[in-house]
Order: structure tokens, then C-alpha cells, then sequence
């Protein structure tokens, strides 16, 4: 059983003409066997070359020869199924539905000055308590909803967050990987019976470093599903053009889906086309440009073809906070992916890049969901919803619609009303303080974090969790990536009686 | 001529034609030139990529090529310095590098591009550097600033080892430190005690100035 995303009921948008895709899979196939890609990782190189890769060792160059590249592409496959905490909440990828997840942030937002700051444990546990309400949010991404929060060390990040989204959210987790915390991430997964989807992140131009593969070996042996993601910046790291950055951002995460299928054939892969253009002024991924969704789109279309489910680049907005800049990134974003066959997509929270994350800006996210969910869904098209019948009883003026049993059923189903949204007339809005979407967005929160309450994890379960935190903590401070200073503060923001969830 | 010369290696260079710069320094030497006078255009051209840059005129990658532009025909020059025995006039000498772990180029490219175009002799280590290499920077360029990027926030805390690094090796009160990337704020540039913080390439040129007192 697994958790109904939302289904697109009609063909997908195309972009690509047959030939431009095939042009597009020609490029990727001669930049991997002629290019080649650097792949930082001995035990990668010789797995490559002892399947018919021609491996230059002191360069650490592979070249993947083309038959290879799609006999892998048809071993990945084309759906699978994720097991969530929950067990009606696990995700079943591909095909023509898509799922939404939280999205992080480094840092939380003040929302009256709009300037960031660090999150309290406090505020990252009822963040995810937030999320795991929210009805359009399928899953968590790594590092929901914070990079960190106070009191923690960089390195125990990526873990005090896996561990706050078990405890407070029985939906599907994902995780990312730095300094080895996979290990820790995979023991923790076991030990409460669930599964994650890990990652490999390769750096383009055309490189896996060296974690990225240790992580790709150690999800794929452990039989979890992989997110291959690689975060290219169109005119930076990877051409200005659109199709040029199609060809380099597939070599480098058909890579990754190579090596996955390579160490256990058949290991779920979902692809993760995390392209953005760069802003020319400041460096920066501007995640929020058009240019991103036509990237989306055409990758989208190419990955149909290949039958692996896919990722698209994350709803991040480039505006500072939930004004008609983010509304309209998000929204054009979130409807193009969706539209074009994304098969997952990062959306709630974020305010700013990957910078911010605000629930505030989740909740306002959740209406923008709902109302693409409902696009999605389409038209219905049958007698009852014809109506011809009932517009020959109805018939012209004075008849209406609105005494009728038809629309009583059916204009709910029909329409999609967003929660946290100005909805009044004009002397109503006057009267009642002026209200913007939000102070409603608020005021949802206030309710959702009076009401909501996670399942507990099972007994022992909870133990297990701390007991794999702990030995994560004493791994890095043996790897002196915790100074005892560190560990000091860490300590004390551990004192809460309200340990660990504020 | 030699002006004429001069004024077509600026040329080169803001039209970031990397070929014709190298071509056009080496002409200059063989002129005999003053290498000072050479580097001195040099830098006013990338100067005048910077303002545009600055102005909103221009974008990164017209500067990230003249800059390029300019790095080819550097070494010429500074080895005719260097044969001549003279001094090169700057603001100060800089080693820059993006933190152990860490393979964000861009962010140090701009500070890089920006404080040579600002005046400092600035040497670039690159990406994915230990704090082994950044002290060998320091002693082997005689560095008066260590600028140091860090994009992730796992790689942040590499900047504190490098400070504790350079502590152990009597080197911390020779450079003044500075810090930036997406993953560095102002809090955290003051806990691991370096002198100073930006979170734009044009601040931290300001800043550069700010921590040489000039």
C-alpha cells in the first residue's frame, strides 16, 4: 500500500521533438564514451573497468561505452516502491504521478524583519510536527526543515535531523550524505524498520567525488533506493544552454545510475535533474528563472523515455520572503514540473534558495499544492458530470444552479479552496483587520501545532535512536570534527527537559 | 608605441582575449618596457571590467574572462619583474582557496578577480585546499591576508582548523584572515576567530583594505 501523490490525468506536456531527443541522448552517450567522466573513487574505477569501461587511473577518468549506459538505464526501474514509517504512507515512484517534499533550509526566518537566523531545537521539531500535518507534503528531503540547529555540530547535522523527522513524522525520509554519516543514517533506518532514499551528488562539471561514490556503494549494498542528484548551475558548472546542460547534468547523473546498477543491479533510482541558471551578477543558482523549468521539462521528457523516475530541481524561490516573486517562482515552478511528467519535487517551506525555510511559507505551499493537485487531476468526463440532463430541467433565466443536489455534490469536488488565503469581500476584509494570506497562514500554524501529534516511535525504538546519535557523536569526536568546546555546548542544548524535542 | 602597445594589451584584455594579452606582454618585455608600468595597465584594465561589473553593466563571465585574460599574461611580467630585481608596488599579497572538502570555485573566483583589479598581488590555490597547503601559501607568498571559502556547512568548520593550524605554526598574528562563502555568517566567521566577514565579492574587497589599514 503507499500514498496516493497526485496523479496527472492527461498526457504529459512535450517540448522535445522525437528527433531533439534523440539528438540530446546521442550528445550524452558521446560525452561519456569520448569525454569521459572523473570518478574520484578506486573501488568505482575498477567496478567500471571490470565492466567495459576504460578506466585512466592516475586521472581517474572513466569512459562508459554507450551499450553500457542503456543496458543500465533498462535495469533501473521504471517504478518502485519506498517504505515510509507509516506503511499507507510509503511513495510509489514513476509512472504519472508526483509526490512533494519539505523542503530545507539552512536557517529559519524572522517574520518581522525577514532576516535569517539559526533555528532552535525547539523550532526545528515543530517544524517537522508542521510538515508531517500538512496533507501535500509526501515525504521529507535531507536536512528538513534545517541544515542544523543551535546547539549542534555541523557534522551531527545531517543525523540530528534524520532523527527529529523519524521521531516526529511517520511520511518517508530522505537523507544526504557528508563525513560518513550514512552509516550512521542506514543504522538508524534499520533499527526503526523503515527505508530511506539516500544519495549520490556529483559535482559538475562531469565529476562523483569521492563521498559521493562511498555513498552510492553503501546505500546500494544496503538495498535502499538512490536519489542521483547533480546541482548544476547553467553557466558555470555546466553550458549556458539549455540542451548543452541537459547533455552535461545526464553524463553526470547517468554516472551515478551506471555504478548503482553496477554494485546490485535493479537498485531503485530516482534521477534528480537539479539544474538552475546562474545569476550573472552574483553566482548564485537562480533556482527561480524560467530557465529552470524549460530544463525540467525537456529532462522530464527524456527521462520518460528512459523509464526512470525523476526529480526535478527544487521549488526554491529566489525572493526573500512569501511575496509575488516567490508566489509566482513557486507557482510557475511547481505547475511546469508537474505538468511535464516531474515524478517528485522538493516545494514547502523554502523562503529563500536553500538559504531559509519557514512553516509559515509550508502552509501558504500547501494551498499552492492542492490547487496544482487539483490541475493535475483534470476534467471529468462522463453523464453525470455532462449534466446534460439537469441543464434541460434547469433551462434559461430564471433557473439556476444553485438549488441543486448536483452542485451541492459536485462543486466540492470541482473546486479547489485554498486555505490560508484571502477569500472576502471588500467591506468584510475592512472590517476584520485587513487579513493577508499571511496572518491566515499563521493562524493555521497556531492550530496545527496545538493539534497535531506524531506518532510516537515504538519502545526501544526511541532508545535505538539515541543510542546510534551517540555513537555518532563519539565517532567524530574521535575524528576530531567535534572540539570538546563544541561538545560542551552540544551537551548543554541537550539539558531541555523537553530533550529532544526542545 | 609602448603606449600604443599598452593601450592594445588593455584592449586585450577587456575584450578577454587571453591569446593576444600573452602575445602583447611578451612584445612588451622585448620593448623593454617597464614591467611595472605593463602590470600597472594590466590591472587598470581589469579595474575597468570591475567598475562595469560593479555598475551593473557588466556580468560574470566578461569578468571571469578578462580575468583569465589577465592570469595568462601575468607570469610574463612578473618574471622579467623578478629577472630585473625590482619591487612590485600593491596593496598587500592575498592567498585565497576555497576549504579542504569543499569544490566551490566561483564565490573565491570573483573575490580573486575583484581584489587584483582593486590592486592586491593575489594568489589563488584553488579549491579542495588542507590547511597544509594553505600555510605553505601563507609562507611561501609571505601573505598578508588569508582569504578563505567554505559553501557547505559541513566544510565551514574547516576554516576553524585552519585558524587553529596557522595558531600552531606562530603564523595567526602574520595574516589577517578573512572569510565567506554561503555557508559562513558573521557569528560564525567571530567564533572561529577570524578578523573579518562579507557575504558579497564586493564587500570583501572593501573589507580587504579595511584589514591592512589601507
Amino acid at each position: 500500500m503507499s500514498l496516493k501523490g497526485f496523479t496527472r490525468n492527461f498526457k504529459p506536456l512535450e517540448i522535445l521533438t522525437e528527433e531533439e531527443i534523440e539528438a540530446i541522448h546521442r550528445g550524452t552517450l558521446e560525452v561519456l564514451w569520448v569525454t569521459g567522466m572523473r570518478v574520484e573513487h578506486e573501488r568505482a574505477l575498477k567496478l567500471f573497468e571490470k565492466n567495459g569501461c576504460q578506466v585512466d587511473y592516475d586521472n581517474m577518468r572513466v569512459r562508459i561505452p554507450p551499450a553500457l549506459v542503456e543496458e543500465c538505464l533498462r535495469k533501473a526501474p521504471s517504478s518502485f516502491h519506498c517504505e515510509a514509517r507509516d506503511y499507507k504512507k510509503s511513495l510509489m515512484l514513476g509512472n504519472n504521478n508526483l509526490y512533494l517534499g519539505a523542503a530545507p533550509g539552512l536557517q529559519t526566518v524572522d517574520l518581522d524583519t525577514w532576516e535569517p537566523r539559526l533555528a532552535t531545537r525547539k523550532e526545528n521539531y515543530d517544524s517537522v510536527t508542521l510538515l508531517d500535518a500538512l496533507p501535500t507534503v509526501h515525504f521529507f528531503s535531507p536536512y528538513t526543515p534545517y541544515f542544523g540547529f543551535e546547539g549542534v555540530p555541523p557534522c551531527m547535522a545531517m543525523l540530528e535531523s534524520l532523527a527529529a523527522r523519524i521521531r516526529n513524522s511517520t511520511k518517508f525520509q530522505c537523507v544526504g550524505f557528508s563525513n560518513d554519516s550514512e552509516i550512521f543514517a542506514i543504522k538508524m533506518a534499520q533499527a526503526v524498520g523503515i527505508e530511506i532514499l539516500g544519495t549520490c551528488a556529483a559535482a559538475p562539471p562531469l565529476t562523483i567525488y569521492r563521498d559521493a561514490a562511498e555513498s552510492t556503494f553503501r546505500f546500494a549494498e544496503a538495498g535502499l533506493p538512490i536519489r542521483i542528484i547533480s546541482g548544476q548551475v547553467m553557466g558555470g558548472t555546466a553550458p549556458a544552454t539549455i540542451a548543452g546542460g541537459i547533455i552535461t547534468n545526464n553524463a553526470e547523473v547517468i554516472t551515478g545510475l551506471v555504478l548503482a546498477q553496477l554494485i546490485k543491479p535493479g537498485t531503485r533510482v530516482l534521477v534528480k535533474d537539479f539544474s538552475s541558471p546562474m545569476d550573472m551578477s552574483t553566482g548564485a543558482p537562480a533556482f527561480g528563472r524560467v530557465g529552470t523549468s524549460l530544463h525540467n521539462a525537456a529532462s522530464n521528457q527524456l527521462f520518460r523515455r528512459y523509464g526512470v523516475p525523476i526529480d526535478n530541481t527544487s521549488c526554491y524561490p529566489n525572493s526573500k520572503l512569501p511575496d509575488y516573486q516567490c508566489g509566482y517562482e513557486k507557482t510557475s515552478r511547481l505547475l511546469i514540473a508537474g505538468l511535464s511528467g516531474a515524478n517528485t519535487l522538493l516545494l514547502h517551506g523554502s523562503v529563500h534558495g536553500e538559504l531559509t525555510h519557514h512553516p509559515i511559507q509550508a502552509i501558504l505551499d500547501d494551498d499552492l499544492a492542492g490547487m496544482v493537485k487539483h490541475f493535475m487531476g483534470g476534467v471529468g468526463v462522463n453523464d453525470t458530470t455532462l449534466a446534460v440532463n439537469l441543464i434541460e430541467e434547469v433551462g434559461p433565466i430564471p433557473g439556476h444552479f444553485l438549488n441543486k443536489e448536483h452542485t451541492r455534490k459536485w462543486w466540492k469536488l470541482e473546486q479547489f479552496v485554498p486555505k490560508a488565503a484571502d477569500r472576502l469581500t471588500y467591506p468584510e476584509w475592512m472590517q476584520t483587520g485587513k487579513k493577508t494570506c499571511l496572518d491566515y497562514a499563521k493562524e493555521r500554524m497556531g492550530e496545527i501545532l496545538a493539534t497535531h501529534k506524531a506518532t510516537p516511535l515504538a519502545p526501544g525504538q526511541e532508545e535505538d535512536v539515541e543510542r546510534i546519535l551517540d555513537e555518532a557523536r563519539n565517532y567524530y569526536r574521535k575524528k576530531e570534527l567535534i572540539s570538546e568546546g563544541e561538545m560542551a555546548s552540544y551537551r548543554e542544548s541537550m539539558k531541555s527537559p523537553n530533550y529532544p524535542f526542545g | 608605441m609602448s603606449t600604443e602597445l599598452l593601450e592594445n594589451l588593455k584592449k586585450a584584455i577587456v575584450e578577454y582575449d587571453s591569446e593576444e594579452a600573452v602575445n602583447l606582454a611578451r612584445r612588451a618585455i622585448q620593448e623593454k618596457i617597464d614591467p611595472i608600468k605593463i602590470l600597472a595597465a594590466m590591472t587598470a584594465a581589469i579595474r575597468q571590467v570591475g567598475d562595469g561589473f560593479g555598475k551593473g553593466e557588466l556580468w560574470l563571465p566578461d569578468l571571469v574572462g578578462a580575468a583569465d585574460a589577465m592570469t595568462s599574461a601575468t607570469p610574463i611580467i612578473e618574471k622579467e619583474i623578478k629577472r630585473r630585481g625590482i619591487t612590485r608596488e600593491s596593496l598587500g599579497t592575498v592567498v585565497i582557496g576555497t576549504v579542504y572538502g569543499d569544490i566551490h570555485t566561483i564565490g573565491k573566483t570573483m573575490v580573486a578577480t575583484l581584489l587584483i583589479a582593486e590592486g592586491f598581488i593575489v594568489n589563488d590555490l584553488g579549491i579542495n585546499v588542507t590547511s597544509e597547503r594553505f600555510v605553505e601559501g601563507i609562507k611561501k607568498y609571505k601573505a598578508d591576508i588569508l582569504a578563505m571559502s567554505a559553501l557547505m556547512t559541513m566544510t565551514a568548520p574547516e576554516q576553524r582548523k585552519i585558524i587553529e593550524t596557522l595558531k600552531k605554526e606562530e603564523l595567526r598574528d602574520k595574516v589577517k584572515i578573512m572569510v565567506g562563502g554561503g555557508a559562513i555568517t558573521e557569528e560564525f566567521a567571530n567564533s572561529i576567530g577570524a578578523d573579518g566577514y562579507d557575504p558579497t565579492a564586493p564587500g570583501a574587497v572593501k573589507l580587504a583594505r579595511r584589514l591592512i589599514g589601507k
